[in-house]
């Protein structure tokens, strides 16, 4: 606040009108910051009370330690975890299956969207049988896919690509059917070809939903790989979580489950902002 | 007498509803020559947006003929341009680049679009909000935006659906003034949609009333008003009257 006041304090006093705007802008801007702290300081002060709750309830031994550690615990053993010889290889495995996944997912289900939206074959010939593959959860795929594809990462990868898929595909039909008939009126009255109403006028008006799906995606691939890794792999956090967990190192477990939730949330937030840049004028 | 710009004979439009058949043109017939200010006017549902769409060559007609230019005429084409209630501009594009949108999608010389869309934006009053977004305009002004996009291409007819339609008293008597001077300046042959049979009687030449179920052509009424008008034609006497005739043609008066 006082860096604020000594910022202002060295410009020229602004007169009259001016300087009665530019009071109001300042006044707003303040007002603006301070709900933004309290905001904050809410959520912060939530957080704090969790892991006091956590904390007393497991360190007074009402809650067993082996069934959930102390945050003190967890501390030290994501210390351990990140510090141990076996930890970074792991990471790496998982880190390209889900990004692999990740990828193939969205990049199949965005050009079958938009094959769908854009082709009435494409779409008479395929649509039905990617609903009806639509309805069963995904995750009983996993068991057959450890047996198509192996131990390896090419299983998880497969889980992931079928996790992210529907969505992504869904989220492009969507986003490419619903437009203003009116601004297809208008495209049709220039003599706007297929190619062109998709460029200018289609693909940009279904960026705010297909930017939905991918987020959606994310979240979905890394579930796919780590379930992937739990039904059977040789490597991986899902695996270093599985095995731990069958040692009962219950820490172990929850540091890498924060480590694990700490990583996805950074990468959604990544794409929000790359999202907020994309469509950008959703804000005007 | 196939003498006009535009010659519409025993036009039909019939849609195949849920419910069976629904005429929504029937046998609809005229003429429009070049440079004139025609209105549609008459009650929702009577087939005036789909007479435009027709017009435009989007809606294939059932029956009848449509010539334009001497030539049959029944698919899109550059020289005509739509306008509607909603402006449909692009929000991911600027104002600038929304007006420029005709062009690209003709493929028109760069250069010469870039100096013509410059104009028309100062023509309707947007001197330097080229950079800005959509979004951040108001209705008004966005129709201001739509009206720059209609005529960037130049097309001979302006085929408009209910252009001022959403906008507040105010500014549809602005937008009225501002459209019937460039229609003076540049000759366009107008065809416009209301529901607003004053707005009707101040910018046109001739006003085709319609009928709903079936669709018809009721009558045709020429607005014998002095040009160039100013709003002063309003206090003219033959104004009222023509409301007034326009109103019992249409069965409002019982
Ligand atoms: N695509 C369509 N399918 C079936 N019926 C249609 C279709 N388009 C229009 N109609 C029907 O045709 C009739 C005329 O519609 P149109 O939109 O041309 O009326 P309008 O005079 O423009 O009405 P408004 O003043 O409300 O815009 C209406 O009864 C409408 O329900
Ligand atoms: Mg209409």
């Amino acid at each position: 606040m006082s860096l604020v006041h000594a910022n202002a304090d060295d410009m020229p006093a602004p007169t009259g009108h001016e300087s009665m705007i530019d009071r109001f802008i300042a006044g707003e801007r303040r007002k603006q910051r301070r709900k933004h702290l309290l905001h904050r300081l809410l959520a912060a002060g939530f957080g704090l009370f969790v892991l006091l709750v956590w904390h007393v309830a497991t360190t007074y031994g009402f809650v067993h330690a082996l069934i959930i550690p102390t945050p003190l615990a967890t501390f030290e053993a994501t210390g351990r975890v990140m510090s141990a010889e076996y930890f970074w290889p792991n990471v790496w495995v998982t880190l390209q299956e889900i990004l692999w996944g990740f990828a193939i997912g969205l990049a199949s289900g965005v050009i079958l969207g938009v094959g769908v939206a854009m082709f009435d074959t494409v779409r008479a010939t395929i649509y039905p049988y990617l609903v009806a593959l639509q309805a069963p959860p995904k995750i009983v795929l996993a068991p057959i896919f450890i047996t198509w594809f192996g131990f390896d990462q090419a299983s998880k990868i497969a889980i992931a690509v079928v996790m992210c898929f529907f969505p992504m595909f869904l989220n492009t039909l969507t986003g490419l059917s619903s437009v203003d008939p009116n601004a297809i009126k208008l495209m049709r009255s220039l003599t706007a070809g297929r190619w062109k109403t998709f460029r200018y006028l289609l693909l940009p008006n279904a960026l705010p939903i297909m930017m939905a799906g991918v987020k959606l995606c994310w979240t979905l691939a890394v579930l796919g790989v780590i379930v992937g890794e739990f039904v059977g792999a040789s490597a991986g956090i899902g695996y270093l979580i599985y095995a731990m967990n069958f040692q009962l190192d219950i820490a172990g477990v929850f540091s890498l489950i924060i480590l694990l939730s700490l990583f996805t949330l950074v990468v959604y937030q990544l794409i929000e902002a790359l999202e907020s840049r994309i469509i950008f004028w959703k804000q005007l | 007498m196939n003498t006009g710009l535009i010659d519409g004979r025993h036009i039909t439009k019939v849609y195949a509803t849920a419910t069976g058949p629904l005429v929504a043109l029937d046998d609809v017939s005229f003429s429009i020559r070049e440079g004139e200010f025609i209105s549609l006017v008459g009650p929702s549902g009577c087939g005036k947006s789909t007479l435009l769409s027709i017009l435009g060559g989007l809606e294939e007609k059932s029956d009848g003929t449509l010539v334009l230019a001497g030539k049959h005429h029944d698919a899109p084409r550059p020289d005509l341009g739509m306008m509607f209630q909603t402006s449909v501009l692009f929000p991911w594009r600027t104002i600038r680049e929304n007006v420029r949108l005709p062009g690209i999608i003709l493929g028109l010389d760069k250069k010469q679009q870039a100096e013509r869309c410059e104009e028309l934006i100062d023509m309707v009053g947007l001197k330097g909000f080229g950079d800005r977004y959509p979004g951040e305009l108001s209705g008004g002004m966005r129709q201001r935006v739509a009206l720059a996009r209609l005529l960037a291409h130049d097309p001979r007819v302006l085929l408009m659906d209910e252009p001022f339609g959403a906008l507040d008293e105010f500014t549809r008597e602005t937008m009225n003034v501002e459209l019937l001077r460039i229609w003076e300046k540049t000759g366009k042959t107008v065809v416009f949609v209301t529901h607003n049979i004053g707005e009707a009687v101040f910018l046109s030449d001739r006003i085709f009333v319609m009928t709903p179920r079936p669709g018809r052509l009721e009558g045709i009424v020429e607005v014998d008003l002095p040009r160039p008008r100013t709003m002063e034609a309003m206090r003219d006497p033959r104004f009222a009257d023509h409301v007034f005739n326009i109103r019992r043609m249409l069965g409002v008066d019982h």
